[in-house]
C-alpha cells in the first residue's frame, strides 16, 4: 500500500520547514487562484442556475415554514407556529410510523432481491443482454401506468388476477390494498418489482470491475459459487452496497406515488406517509406552512441519518 | 383590453379545440375592444395552487363546486359583485346555486356554469337479473339495502358500493349523513357538527350491509375514476353519484348506454335533501374592475348564451353531437326555473342521450332540496372522514360512536386553525 509515499505530503506542516516553504506555497496559491477566475466565468451561469433553481426553493421553503401564506396575501410571520401545529397532528405520528414500516420492509426484501439477481445474471454466461434488459424492463414503465396495472392485480374479489392464480392452489382471496394490514406490504412488493432494475444494473457494474483472474483464482482453489459470492462478488461491492443503503433509506422515506395512486392514504390511514401528508397539507389544504414546516422536519431527519450512516459505516466501508 | 381565459381543450382533442376557438373569435367580433388569450390550462387541484402563486392564473377559470369557499377563505379568487350587477347577470341566475359561491356576508365570488345533485346510479340490467323493477330505483336507505342484498345474492356482484379515497369518503360520507337529515358544520364552519345521530345511522346502515347483509363486496378503496371503472365492468349494483358521470361511464368505459340508470338520492326518516355540485367560472384576484367586466362577458357569452339563446343552443348541441359528446345529460337548473324549461325544448331534437333513463332523478332533482358543501375547509374535512369510512367498511367491529367523535375532534382543530 502507498501510505509511505503519501504521509509527507499531508502529514508534515508545512510551518516546520522555514520561511522559503511558506512563501512558495503562498505564490502557488494565488497562482491557482488567478487560474481559477476564467474557470469561475465559465461555470458562473451554471453557478447560479444551480443558486437559483436548486437551493431557491431550498431557501424558500425554509422561509415558508415560519409563514401563513396563501401566496395572494401579504405573508404573515407565525415563527415555530407551524411546527407546533404539524407535531400536534395525530396523522404526523401514523405518517412517520408508516414511513419507517415501508422503509424497513423495504430494506428487508427490496434490498436483498437486486443484489442476489445482479450475483445471478453475472454468472450467466450466454445471453446476458436479454436477462439484464428483463431485469431492467420494469423501470422503463412509466411509474403511473405500472401502479394503475397493479391496481387491477391486485383486486381483491375472488376474479381479481393475483386471487384466482392463488386460487387454483387454494389460497385466498386475500384483501391485498384492502386491508390495513397487507396494504404496506402489497405497495412494498410493487415497488421493489418497479425499482429492483435499477439497481441491479449498478450492482452489475461494479461487478463487471471484477478482474476475471480473481474468479479464476478462486475456481482453481474449487470454490463453488456461494464461496466466490461470500469472497469475491461481496467484498467487491461494499462500497456500492454501502451507498446504495443510504440512496435507498433516503429514497424509501420518500415514498409518495404508489400510496397516492394505490391507496390514496387508506384504508384507515395505513398508507399515509410523510410525502403524502405534505402533498395533502400543500395541495389539497392549501396549507403552505404546514407543509413546509413538515418538509423542513423531514429534510433535518434525512440529513441526520445520512451524516450517522456514514459516520458509522467510514471505517468499513474504506477498510 | 387583453384578458386571458382557460379551458381551452388540448390539440389531442380538436373538434372541441375547434369549437373553443370559434366561441373566442365569435366573442372578439362581438367585442371589439375586448382581446381573449386563450390557455390551456384547466383547473387541477395538484397545480392550481402553484399557478396562484406564481401569478400564471388565467383571468377565467372553470373550477368544480368543491372549491370555491377554500378559494373565497384565502382570498385567491376576486369579488365579482358589483361586476356582475353591472351586468345584470346576477338577476338571472338560479338563487338557489348561487349560494355555492357566496361568502358569508352575500359577496359573489365565481358564477355558476354547470351544476348538478348527487343522486343514485345504477345498473339498470343488474337491476332485472336480480328481479328489481330498473324503472323504480330505491328511495328510501332501507329500499337501498334491501335491492344490495337481492342484487348481491342474484348476480354475485355488489349490491351497493362507495367511493371511500382521496376525499371522496367524506365528500359521500357528507352526501349520505345530509340525507339522513344531519350536517356536516355549524352554520359559521367553525365546529363539527356530524358526531350525532344522522351520520351514526348512516355509517351503521352501510356497516351492515357490509358486514351483515354481505352485499357491498371486497374492495373498501375506490375514488371517483375507480368506481366508475367498476360500475361499468358490471360489478357494481348501486352508488352515489352525479348524473354527469354518464359520460365517463358510457363514452369512457363502455357501459351500454341502455344499462345507464340514475335515480334521485335515497332519503332515510322525511325529506331532506342531497349534496349539489358542478362547476363555476372564477376569475384571477389579481383582475382590474375592467378585466372583470369583461370576464364576465365572456363567461356569459361561452357558458350562458346557450340558457338565453335558441341559436346558440342549437349550434351547441349540434356541435356537441358533431363531437360524439352526450347532449341532453339532464342536471340542476343554472338559470332562472323557466328559461331552463325553453331551453330543454330547444334542444330537444339533438338529445342524443336516453332520456327515459334519467326520468327517476329528473321527476325527483327538481323539488329535492339541494344542500352545499360544508362552508369551511370543506377539502380538510372530508380528509378527516375518509378513514372514518374505510374503518366502516373495513373492519367489522368498528366502533362508530367513538371512530365520529375522534374525527369530530381532528376537525374542529383544523377549523379552528
Amino acid at each position: 500500500m502507498p501510505t509511505a509515499t503519501t504521509a509527507p505530503a499531508t502529514g508534515v506542516p508545512a510551518g516546520s520547514r522555514g520561511a522559503g516553504v511558506r512563501r512558495r506555497a503562498r505564490w502557488a496559491t494565488l497562482r491557482r487562484a488567478r487560474h481559477g477566475v476564467p474557470a469561475l466565468v465559465f461555470a458562473l451561469p451554471v453557478l447560479i442556475v444551480f443558486l437559483l433553481f436548486s437551493w431557491g426553493p431550498v431557501v424558500r421553503g425554509l422561509v415558508m415554514s415560519l409563514q401563513k401564506t396563501n401566496l395572494v396575501d401579504p405573508v404573515l410571520w407565525v415563527g415555530l407556529e407551524n411546527f407546533r401545529y404539524v407535531l400536534q397532528d395525530p396523522l404526523v405520528g401514523q405518517a412517520t410510523l408508516n414511513t419507517l414500516w415501508f422503509t424497513l420492509l423495504a430494506l428487508l426484501f427490496g434490498f436483498p432481491v437486486p443484489v442476489l439477481l445482479a450475483m445471478f445474471l453475472s454468472e450467466l454466461r450466454g445471453r446476458s443482454w436479454l436477462y439484464t434488459t428483463l431485469a431492467y424492463l420494469p423501470v422503463i414503465m412509466p411509474p403511473v401506468v405500472a401502479i394503475l396495472l397493479w391496481r387491477f392485480f391486485y383486486d381483491p374479489s375472488s376474479s381479481g388476477l393475483f386471487n384466482s392464480i392463488l386460487g387454483v392452489f387454494g389460497l385466498g382471496p386475500f384483501p391485498w390494498l384492502d386491508s390495513p394490514s397487507s396494504a404496506m406490504p402489497s405497495i412494498v412488493l410493487e415497488a421493489t418489482w418497479a425499482g429492483a432494475g435499477n439497481a441491479v444494473i449498478i450492482y452489475l457494474a461494479a461487478l463487471t470491475s471484477v478482474r476475471a483472474d480473481l474468479y479464476e483464482a478462486a475456481e482453481l482453489d474449487g470454490a463453488g459459487i456461494v464461496r466466490r459470492i461470500w469472497h469475491v462478488m461481496l467484498p467487491h461491492l461494499r462500497g456500492v452496497l454501502l451507498l446504495m443503503l443510504l440512496l435507498q433509506v433516503v429514497g424509501t422515506m420518500q415514498l409518495f406515488t404508489e400510496p397516492l395512486l394505490f391507496t390514496g392514504g387508506g384504508p384507515q390511514n395505513s398508507t399515509v406517509t410523510i410525502l403524502l401528508l405534505i402533498y395533502n397539507y400543500a395541495f389539497v389544504n392549501g396549507d403552505y406552512g404546514a407543509a413546509t414546516a413538515l418538509s423542513v422536519l423531514l429534510a433535518l431527519a434525512l440529513a441526520a441519518l445520512s451524516a450517522a450512516f456514514q459516520l458509522a459505516t467510514r471505517r468499513w466501508s474504506t477498510e | 383590453m387583453t384578458i386571458t381565459v382557460g379551458d381551452r381543450p388540448s390539440s389531442s382533442d380538436p373538434a372541441n379545440r375547434a369549437q373553443f376557438d370559434k366561441k373566442v373569435a365569435d366573442f372578439e367580433k362581438a367585442n371589439p375592444d375586448i382581446r381573449l388569450d386563450p390557455a390551456e390550462t384547466i383547473w387541477d387541484a395538484t397545480t392550481f395552487q402553484a399557478q396562484v402563486a406564481g401569478g400564471q392564473l388565467p383571468d377565467v377559470l372553470s373550477v368544480p363546486f368543491t372549491e370555491p369557499q377554500g378559494l373565497i377563505a384565502r382570498k385567491q379568487v376576486a369579488d365579482l359583485t358589483e361586476a356582475l350587477k353591472g351586468d345584470g347577470l346576477l338577476d338571472e341566475l338560479n338563487p338557489n346555486v348561487l349560494r355555492i359561491a357566496q361568502d358569508q356576508a352575500g359577496k359573489v365570488y365565481a358564477v355558476p356554469t354547470a351544476a348538478y345533485s348527487i343522486g343514485l346510479i345504477y345498473n339498470r340490467d343488474l337491476f332485472t337479473k336480480a328481479g328489481l323493477d330498473p324503472d323504480k330505483p330505491p328511495a328510501t336507505w332501507d329500499e337501498v339495502r334491501a335491492a344490495a342484498k337481492q342484487i348481491a345474492a342474484k348476480t354475485g356482484q355488489a349490491g351497493y358500493a362507495q367511493m371511500t379515497t382521496n376525499n371522496t369518503g367524506g365528500w359521500m360520507f357528507t352526501t349520505q349523513t345530509y340525507a339522513f337529515g344531519g350536517t356536516i358544520e355549524n352554520a359559521e364552519g367553525t365546529k363539527a357538527t356530524f358526531d350525532d345521530a344522522p351520520s351514526k345511522a348512516a355509517l351503521q346502515t352501510l356497516h351492515d350491509m357490509k358486514w351483515t347483509d354481505k352485499s357491498m363486496g371486497q374492495s373498501v378503496l375506490y375514488d371517483y375514476d375507480g368506481i366508475q371503472k367498476a360500475f361499468a365492468a358490471g360489478k357494481i349494483g348501486m352508488y352515489m353519484g352525479a348524473p354527469d358521470m354518464y359520460r365517463s361511464i358510457v363514452q369512457t368505459n363502455g357501459l351500454k348506454a341502455s344499462a345507464f340508470g340514475i335515480g334521485p338520492m335515497p332519503q332515510q326518516g322525511g325529506d331532506h335533501g342531497t349534496l349539489t355540485g358542478g362547476s363555476v367560472q372564477v376569475v384571477s384576484p389579481n383582475a382590474t374592475d375592467a378585466e372583470k367586466a369583461a370576464a364576465i362577458k365572456w363567461i356569459k357569452f361561452a357558458y350562458l348564451n346557450k340558457y338565453v339563446s335558441q341559436d346558440a343552443a342549437v349550434t351547441s348541441a349540434k356541435n356537441a353531437v358533431a363531437a360524439k359528446q352526450p347532449v341532453g345529460v339532464p342536471g340542476l337548473p343554472v338559470i332562472a326555473s323557466g328559461q331552463w324549461a325553453t331551453y330543454q325544448s330547444w334542444i330537444k331534437p339533438h338529445v342524443n342521450v336516453p332520456l327515459e333513463n334519467f326520468a327517476p332523478y329528473t321527476t325527483v332533482a327538481a323539488d329535492q332540496k339541494i344542500i352545499p358543501e360544508p362552508p369551511v375547509k370543506a377539502q380538510e374535512v372530508y380528509a378527516a372522514l375518509d378513514p372514518v369510512v374505510q374503518t366502516v367498511l373495513g373492519n367489522e367491529k368498528a366502533d362508530i360512536a367513538a371512530l365520529l367523535t375522534k374525527a369530530a375532534a381532528t376537525v374542529d382543530a383544523k377549523l379552528g386553525r
